[in-house]
């Protein structure tokens, strides 16, 4: 019973970590239409400027997830829509392999600028947590708390603010937002930045769980993909959904099989979901 | 002086192509103008052409004595232009208040009298509230596109087909909306399918053909007109 909890355990942790990165693609695919692979990219840059912040300048957890968010938004963001926008005219197709140029770009650009070591975060050593036989670490509650926190923050954004329901009506019928005065081109820069903004911020709660390095974001991107296709590619409940559910799943095949089958359990999610649910696990619905 | 000229527009999808050759239209204030035809004959490609979603190549279309012809469908909308589609004409995926929310985009302030208004008027996007735009019935589904329509109290209102697909009940219902409201003081240009019912309620009609307008006239007096009674009213 108790390696069962805690492998369930285990995988609400690691999915919480993909999950604002899983948000942040599911948002781009809502608004633009095209799966963008430089979410792996905004994520590594949102975990070396924070990184920054946290070892060079001090800064506590709380402002160094702000900062990442921040960093990647306003970089990572604005570099795709800068680097983009002129293929956006020819097909999702395009504009996706776009993105993959993109990420090969500002990967290296990270790896000139600061190596291909393993960096830590300064964090305050704390004890595990341990409750009915289970153990969880302090820091990885923390981590959950801000995942928790970023979500709630995206979903009141969607739905309350004036600004997050025009983005939903672009991505609903773009023709129709623009016939009610919303101009699509300015959501699609703001769901860019939103999008990288959350891989960012997500890149920084992998960074707390483990250690940065350029390919961080990389090694998360199957993940990230899967967790998005799971809950219905543009669906932002379906991402939070879908990324839970592929961490607990990939824990759960660990117990069975060995770690290097890990990935694997990604792409099995990816076939059966396209195959048997393609509109997701929640079906057809935006927030 | 008329409220809306379109005057020999020419356009269509592609650069090049050309859907409408050489339409002309007009609709003087408080009138309830009607466009009939076949399928394909261009009708909605000419609304789309006034509501600035399909380029004019050449042409011209004035509004209320300034030409919009080289304005976006945003600016169009901003000068008082509402266009309710043929089709997908609610946020599917959002709530009917969000529907009317989003409507009010280039106007916030003036949201909730508007909302409260037209709640009085349409009892449905009080009740119907909370429940997504994509779970309302056909008849539910085009007062709330009428409705969004409304939110940015327009001078003009274009309806592509307001009852297709309807109950020929929910279709006389939405009828009588559509006449209460012009009587209220607002000008409308539709293009229905429901020519009979259409032309009833029309200060003046069009028919169009492949692109053109093929004849024109009062309401009345067209659908008595033996010829077009044979080619689009069935007998
Ligand atoms: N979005 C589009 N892109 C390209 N071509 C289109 C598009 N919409 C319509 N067309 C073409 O334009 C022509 C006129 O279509 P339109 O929809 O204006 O006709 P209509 O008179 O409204 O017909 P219906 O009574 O069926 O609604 C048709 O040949 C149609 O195939
Ligand atoms: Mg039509």
């Amino acid at each position: 019973m108790t390696p069962l909890a805690q492998a369930i355990l285990n995988g609400l942790m690691t999915g919480a970590l993909i999950a604002a990165p899983a948000v942040g693609f599911t948002t781009i695919f809502a608004v633009l239409r095209y799966p963008s692979f430089a979410i792996a990219a905004h994520a590594t840059l949102g975990a070396f400027a924070a990184w920054y912040v946290n070892t060079r300048l001090g800064a506590g957890v709380p402002l160094s997830v702000a900062v990442g968010f921040l960093f990647a938004a306003l970089v990572g963001g604005s570099l795709e829509h800068a680097a983009l926008r002129g293929l956006r005219g020819a097909g999702a197709l395009t504009v996706s392999i776009g993105s993959i140029a993109l990420n090969l770009v500002l990967e290296n650009a990270v790896r000139f600028s600061f190596g291909n070591d393993l960096r830590g975060y300064d964090l305050p050593l704390a004890p595990d947590l341990r409750f009915a036989g289970l153990r969880v670490g302090a820091q990885q509650i923390e981590t959950l708390v801000f995942a928790a926190a970023i979500m709630a923050a995206v979903f009141i954004f969607l739905r309350y603010t004036r600004f997050g329901r025009a983005m939903r009506a672009v991505a609903d019928n773009p023709d129709l937002a623009r016939l009610k005065g919303v101009d699509p081109e300015r959501i699609a820069v703001a769901a860019l930045m939103l999008g990288a903004g959350l891989a960012g911020a997500g890149g920084v709660l992998i960074g707390l769980d483990t250690s940065i390095d350029p390919l961080t974001g990389f090694r998360v991107l199957l993940s990230v993909f899967a967790a998005a296709v799971l809950g219905g590619l543009g669906s932002i409940p379906g991402a939070v959904v879908g990324a839970l559910a592929l961490g607990v799943a990939e824990e759960l095949a660990l117990l069975v099989l060995p770690a290097t089958y890990r990935t694997g359990v990604g792409f099995l999610a990816i076939l059966l979901m396209l195959t048997f649910r393609p509109r997701g696990l929640l079906g057809e619905r935006a927030v | 002086m008329s409220l809306l000229a379109a005057t020999d527009v020419v356009g269509g999808y592609a650069r090049d192509e050309q859907i409408l050759k050489g339409a002309s239209i007009r609709v003087d204030p408080g009138e309830i103008v009607v466009i009939i035809g076949p399928n394909g004959a261009g009708k909605s490609t000419l609304l789309k052409a006034v509501a600035g979603l399909v380029t004019v190549q050449s042409g011209a279309i004035v509004f209320d004595g300034a030409d919009v012809t080289r304005l976006d469908a945003m600016a169009r909308a901003r000068a008082g232009l509402a266009f309710v589609p043929q089709e997908r004409n609610v946020f599917a995926t959002m709530s009917v208040a969000e529907n009317l929310s989003i409507s009010a985009f280039l106007d916030p302030r003036a949201e909730a009298a508007r909302v409260a208004e037209l709640a009085g008027r349409y009892p449905l996007l009080t009740e119907r509230r909370h429940a997504l735009a994509r779970t309302l019935s056909g008849g539910q589904r085009q007062i709330l596109a009428m409705a969004m329509g409304l939110m940015a109290k327009p001078r003009l209102m274009l309806l592509d087909e307001p009852t297709a697909g309807l109950s020929p009940r929910a279709a006389d219902e939405l009828f009588a909306a559509i006449v209460d409201l012009n009587r209220a003081g607002l000008p409308m240009l539709m293009v229905e399918q429901h020519a009979i019912e259409a032309l009833a309620i029309a200060a003046r009609a069009y028919v169009m053909v492949a692109g053109k307008v093929s004849a024109e006239g009062p309401g009345p007096a067209l659908a008595d007109d033996p010829q077009i009674r044979r080619l689009f009213l069935g007998g």
